[in-house]
């Protein structure tokens, strides 16, 4: 292997330090949930409730009969209408999704053990929810029929929300094996 | 008459006096206790500049036992580092049990992969293992830093100002040191004045981010603590969490499946 090649590799790598640092270092854009509202999170309403709809909407032939009858105008106009709902649905569905993660994110905090593979797999579906919300967003405003895409992200956060129970019942069964919590809180301090 | 200051020996002097400023700043504001790790640090690299001064005042010394020397105590300064780093990231993320367990392994894993990274890329002759093992350590110390850093944001764990300070500090230093070691690597013995100032230069700017970070920020801030709250409360917070996240589980089947069954 070339000089070249080689500082190539380490300049490479510090620039790419460099820049995940200013990143790590912005302030964050959400702020922590208090544990009390975590409850208030989980009541919201949720929007792939509306999945079905939604998708039907979508469907071609739920308008083509406009089309067939001479209505050619309106059927686009009903069509772009509906995109544009989807649009607004897929918005609801992210932060959705982001709200899930936020609950997750906090039960970690509070977790007295953290199970690795499942926040890797976690991290991975927001990952993976992340590239096909937006390969939606974009087939939407393309035109293109994007049933499955919806099918692809409500089956990621029906796998999301199947991690949070599995998650849930591990942080069940430590919370009920432990001891008080606050112990952890004042040795802490003690240290300090 | 005396000789004028070159450039390298004015930053040279205003860096130990960084030091000296560092280092009385930490005892004064009684941040030692805080930071025991990172004030031995701070007296190891004094140490090492006042070592340095005296082996370079040896005209009789040949060149290859003042660089053994020098660099000797450059591992042993980046050892020291290294103990104020596992510090930090105790100070970070420790009052998180279960993310600080998840934490551990991972930057472990981190910090073992980018040494091997980096002496599998470097050269391979025997003057150069101390230097590369420095740089390896180095770049690992760097990614781990910037490992917690991104954990702590991923799960939105406040930090003090005064430990962002010293993480950025410690973190922008090493990532120089790497570049500077990488782009004068080849012509190192040729142009060693002229890393010898970058490395200085990088290193005064770490030194007056960490003094600028202790003189302003209140070294005891009130920590934010992780939830507080008893086993039964927990309990049922999961529970309830648990039950919610089971029926909306359960509808979205409902509707995925009533979705296939439409013709």
């Amino acid at each position: 292997m070339t000089h070249a090649m080689v500082m190539f590799f380490f300049l490479a790598l510090a620039v790419v330090l460099i820049g995940l640092l200013f990143w790590a270092t912005r302030p964050p854009k959400l702020v922590p949930h208090p544990v009390e509202d975590i409850f208030e999170l989980l009541s919201q309403q949720r929007h792939c409730l509306r999945l079905s709809f939604i998708q039907r909407a979508l469907q071609p032939e739920d308008t083509e009969f406009l089309g067939e009858t001479g209505n050619r105008g309106l059927m686009r106009g009903i069509r772009a209408e509906r995109r544009r709902i989807a649009l607004h649905y897929l918005d609801d569905l992210q932060q959705e999704f982001e709200t899930l993660l936020e609950i997750s994110r906090a039960m970690a905090v509070m977790a007295p053990e953290v199970v690795a593979v499942e926040e890797m797999e976690r991290w991975k579906l927001s990952l993976a929810f992340a590239m096909n919300c937006t390969l939606l967003r974009w087939r939407l405003y393309l035109r293109l029929r994007p049933v499955s895409g919806f099918i692809s992200i409500s089956s990621m956060a029906t796998g999301m929300v199947r991690h949070l129970e599995a998650a849930t019942a591990s942080i069940t069964e430590n919370a009920l094996g432990a001891g008080d919590f606050s112990e952890l809180d004042l040795n802490e301090r003690d240290n300090d | 008459m005396s000789a004028p200051l070159s450039l390298v020996d004015i930053i040279w002097r205003v860096t130990t006096a960084a030091e000296l400023a560092l280092l009385a700043t930490l005892i004064w504001r009684k941040a030692n206790n805080s930071f025991p790790f990172f004030t031995a640090y701070l007296a190891s690299v004094l140490l090492q500049s006042v070592g340095m001064f005296f082996v370079y005042q040896q005209t009789n010394w040949n060149g290859a036992r003042v660089w053994n020397i020098a660099w000797g105590t450059q591992a042993g300064v980046t050892v020291m580092r290294s103990l104020a780093l596992v510090e930090l990231t105790r100070k970070i993320l420790a009052r998180y049990a279960g993310i600080w367990a998840l934490a551990r392994v991972l930057i472990l894993c981190v910090g073992i992969c980018v040494v091997a990274y980096a002496l599998a890329f470097s050269r391979g002759h025997s003057q150069w293992v101390t230097l590369n093992l420095v740089r390896g350590l180095e770049l690992a110390m760097a990614a781990v830093i910037v490992t917690v850093l991104l954990f702590a944001r991923y799960y939105r764990l406040p930090i003090g100002s005064l430990p962002r300070g010293v993480a950025v500090g410690l973190c922008l230093y090493s990532v120089f040191y790497v570049i500077d070691y990488s782009l004068l690597e080849k012509g190192l013995v040729r142009h060693m004045e002229i890393w010898n100032f970058l490395s200085v230069l990088t290193f005064l700017a770490s030194l007056l981010l960490w003094l600028a970070a202790f003189y302003l920020y209140p070294v005891r801030e009130q920590a934010a603590t992780p939830a507080n709250i008893s086993p039964e409360a927990y309990g049922k917070l999961s529970s309830e969490v648990n039950l919610r996240l089971y029926l909306l589980n359960r509808q979205i089947n409902q509707i995925l499946n009533s979705g296939e069954r439409r013709p």
